[in-house]
């Protein structure tokens, strides 16, 4: 395990787990997340440590994580030298959390190579181990994550109790801390309304459904996640069969919709939209962010389903990761102003998905 | 009893003598009153009073109810900003706050008791037992030695810090 300097970039682009376009159901469910919530005994859980306490902590827990014989090679990148551009750059990567990439504490997160396992320190856990696995496989990414928290459990003093598990700072994430998540790609359900009727069966067996950037935020080009809410009184299995269960049912009803929406007369409403879509993104020169998350969710769409051709699904996702505007900016190597970000945008999208200049 | 020789009414509570070269050459009697008028005795300070004491007990209960039962002895967290933050300040808190979080645990999880994986024997730390706290008695305490300037005692603490840090099993 190396451990970068102050100042080091954050290791360069390599595609993640969620970008990949592979794995079992990958035409709906981008990715499969595992996270697993840990605190150290003997330290105040993050919210209430004073300075010197976060500092003493982080030091400790990075030393230990860079002191390797883990069962993942992982680089440890210090975010305190890191700029809020850098920081937007590994939210969009979902290596950290948007509360990660504000705080002002000594924090950090070490990742692996290919980006699909990622430990931040100092979030509202002191530690959050996240593992990614394309397409829907709680039990791949689940197996990573526990013989990476064995590892850590070996390694570093955590705080448990046999009545509530492992203990966090957040009572909705006592028990297993695991918190298990599955992005999907609705079109289908959005296109034809049944999202919101969606979105409510899911809450009322208790998962919840988020925006792609987790918490309040916003579901973006018809993606969403899905994830269960209990933690505790529920062991792993139950989680991931709970998870597995709920969101099996939101692919298959997403597939009836995408057929219906491709049957009789819908079929032609459902093509004009896909090509609409792929009109703006060959042809368009400016282009905001929202219109580009949704054209880029029609072309998906419309890629997975055989009614266009031309490239292929991670191109697709490459593209929908490299039109965030943290990653824009930094392909560009300046900071933006909005107008000059949509033009930049627009010339980008076309060159990902290999589109005439 | 000698009453105030300046408004003859008052029994007199002030001597006051005038001295000079060890001996006293004369002496002046006056009452409260009088003494404060002339400049000569400070004001009394108002006698306590049933309600005064009343008051400053009932603070002090009230302190003290507030640092044993609202405050948690690990963190200092009390009841208030557990509720109105809604986020527990460290593991020693699970117990302090035990009536508050148990209701809030069943209506998240429908549930009170883990029954998931635990780190077992394997684990650098055992269960949170008494040692809970020497773990973080041990590192004030090293703290401390260490800005005293005693080294050999910060060592030692050290060393005791990092064989409990590193739990019973490695």
């Amino acid at each position: 395990m190396s451990k970068s300097k102050k100042g080091d970039k954050p290791p360069e682009f390599r595609p993640g787990a969620w970008l990949q376009g592979t794995g079992p159901e990958h035409d709906i469910a981008i990715c499969t997340r595992v996270r697993l919530a840990r605190n150290l005994r003997g330290f105040p859980f993050s919210p209430c440590l004073a300075d010197h306490e976060s500092r003493q902590l982080y030091d400790f827990v990075t030393t230990r994580l860079a002191q390797g014989g883990l069962p993942e090679n992982l680089t440890v990148v210090h975010l305190e030298p890191v700029d809020e551009l850098e920081r937007t750059v590994l939210v969009e990567r979902h290596l950290i959390s948007r509360e990660l990439a504000a705080s002002k504490r000594p924090s950090g997160v070490a990742v692996d190579a290919d980006e699909n396992v990622a430990i931040m320190v100092n979030e509202e856990d002191h530690l959050r181990l996240q593992v990614f696995a394309p397409g829907l496989q709680p039990g791949e990414a689940w197996r990573r994550a526990e013989r990476l928290d064995d590892a850590l459990l070996q390694r570093l003093p955590m705080a448990w109790s046999e009545e509530f598990g492992f203990l966090t700072s957040c009572p909705t994430n006592t028990g297993t801390g695991l918190r298990l998540s599955v992005m999907l790609h609705l079109p289908g359900l959005v296109w034809s309304e049944d999202i919101d009727k969606a979105t409510n069966t899911a809450q009322k067996i208790h998962l919840a459904v988020r925006g792609l950037y987790g918490e309040g935020s916003r579901a973006l080009g018809d993606f969403y996640q899905v994830s269960n809410q209990v933690t505790l009184g529920r062991d792993e299995q139950q989680i991931q069969n709970d998870v597995l269960l709920a969101v099996g049912r939101l692919v298959q009803w997403e597939r009836d919709v995408r057929a219906a929406l491709l049957r009789g007369s819908a079929r032609v409403r459902t093509l004009d939209r896909v090509h609409r879509a792929l009109g703006t993104l060959e042809r368009a020169q400016i282009l905001t962010s929202e219109e580009a998350l949704g054209c880029l969710s029609a072309v998906r769409f419309g890629r997975e389903e055989d009614l266009i051709d031309g490239f292929d699904t991670a191109a697709i996702n490459r593209a929908l990761l490299l039109s965030q505007p943290g990653h824009l900016q930094r392909h560009t190597r300046e900071v933006l102003k909005p107008e000059e970000r949509d033009q930049r945008r627009a010339q980008l999208l076309r060159e990902v998905l290999g589109c005439a200049p | 009893m000698q009453y105030c020789t300046a408004c003859q009414k008052a029994p007199a509570t002030v001597v006051i003598m005038d001295v000079a070269e060890l001996s006293v050459t004369g002496s002046q009697h006056l009452c409260q009153a009088c003494a404060e008028q002339l400049g000569v005795a400070t004001p009394k300070t108002p006698k306590f009073s049933a309600d005064t004491l009343e008051m400053l007990l009932g603070g002090i209960k009230q302190a003290k109810r507030a640092t044993r039962a609202e405050a948690c002895p690990g963190c200092n967290l009390t009841v208030a900003e557990f509720r109105s933050k809604g986020r527990l300040g460290c593991p020693r808190c699970y117990e302090t706050f035990r009536a508050e979080l148990m209701p809030l645990l069943q209506r998240i999880h429908e549930a009170q008791t883990h029954t998931g994986r635990l780190p077992g024997v394997f684990a650098a730390a055992a269960p949170p037992a008494a040692d809970e706290r020497s773990l973080s008695d041990v590192r004030k305490r090293l703290e401390e030695a260490v800005r005293g300037e005693r080294y050999e005692e910060a060592a030692s603490l050290r060393d005791e810090l990092r064989r409990l840090e590193r739990g019973p099993t490695t």
